[in-house]
């Protein structure tokens, strides 16, 4: 089957019922995508398809037919960051970071429909994505620099 | 191919369903239906309306799906903090979808505690429709009111209930969820009692 990925076209021979995720990872060899659970309990695996943020353990890659698929590779580069990849560095963010790109990603497609939100607002979003070093308080600054930065553009 | 379209012309004849019907829709005579079969058909409607698959999306202005039931343990807000908003499908948060990702085709479900998914968008269901934790005579009274079923006269609820991909998820929930009780079939039977008994609610 043919997929779409941070704008380049793959073949890929596959189980109609594999997961996005592994396709991604296993096939592809795009390894910013992390697997946490494989049951949609921690948001590490976050990837936009069509720009909008879904757990790429749970969509099959026959499921997702001809969207277009962004990974962290794709959401920006060193050279040109997504505003969001910006803040999380002028925050410091990361602590181990296995959970930052899945983060990131829930992060970016949020402000694409909120570029204004309030804490309760970015803790109804990313509460779906889990931290175990406890990232949250710089997470959540970092998404408001990140839409200062989108409303400004 | 051939074959195949026969066998599933054959399985529709057998089963006196029309294509793209899953369950006959075959309103009894009125003269073979009293009151009391009506309310008889609602008390086993009501075991379903309040089972944990349908009640748990069916909450009110709270917007906030619940987790509830037999693999659930205790009772629950839906977890990750999860509001579907007015949208009643997330869109003003988080989308229903990101982790009830829309199937393509059928899908069994059985891996636990995953998101479950359908052939059809993941949402809650109308406000008006607010089930969980009501009583009977509350769910009886909203059922019937076609100002608050979206409209519904009997054969419209049995319709609905066909052809609502998403509503026949609580008869096959997978990854051991307890499914509604009865059958579709069964719980639409009932509808129909119920509907041509002219919809009795307990203390009418």
């Amino acid at each position: 089957m043919k997929l779409t990925v941070n704008g380049q076209d793959h073949e890929v021979d596959v189980e109609d019922d594999m997961p996005l995720l592994w396709v991604l990872r296993d096939e592809l060899k795009i390894s910013g995508v992390k697997y946490g659970c494989g049951i949609a309990q921690c948001g590490a695996c976050t990837v936009h398809i069509d720009g909008q943020a879904v757990r790429s353990c749970q969509i099959t890659a026959s499921d997702v037919g001809s969207a277009p698929i962004t990974t962290i590779e794709g959401l920006g580069t060193p050279e040109a960051q997504h505003a969001v990849q910006e803040a999380w560095i002028q925050h410091q963010v990361a602590q181990c970071g296995y959970c930052q790109s899945g983060q990131i990603m829930q992060a970016a497609s949020f402000l694409e429909i909120n570029d204004d939100p309030t804490d309760d607002d970015i803790d109804r979003v990313m509460s779906g994505n889990l931290c175990r070093c406890g990232t949250y308080p710089r997470i959540r600054e970092a998404i408001k620099t990140a839409a200062r930065t989108l409303r400004e553009v | 191919m051939r074959e195949l379209v026969f066998l599933m012309a054959m399985a529709v004849a057998n089963t006196g369903l029309a294509a793209g019907e899953t369950v006959a829709i075959k309103p009894p005579l009125p003269e073979t239906v009293s009151r009391e079969d009506g309310l008889g058909a609602w008390a086993r409607i009501y075991e379903v309306t309040s089972h944990p698959r349908c009640a748990n999306c069916h909450v009110g202005a709270s917007d906030r799906p619940m987790w509830s039931g037999p693999s659930y343990g205790k009772t629950r807000p839906h977890g990750m903090n999860i509001s579907a908003g007015e949208s009643r499908i997330g869109v003003e948060f988080i989308p229903c979808a990101t982790c009830h990702v829309t199937a393509s085709g059928p899908v069994d479900n059985a891996t636990p505690h995953a998101a479950p998914k359908v052939t059809a968008d993941w949402q809650l269901a109308p406000v008006e429709a607010d089930w969980f934790g009501k009583s009977s005579r509350e769910i009886c009274i909203q059922l019937r009111d076609p100002g608050r079923n979206g409209g519904r006269d009997m054969i419209d609820l049995a319709s609905h209930l066909d052809h609502d991909v998403i509503l026949h998820w609580a008869w096959s929930p997978g990854g051991g969820r307890e499914p509604a009780p009865y059958s579709l079939q069964e719980h639409v039977n009932d509808i129909l009692i119920w509907g041509v008994a002219g919809f009795p609610c307990g203390e009418d």
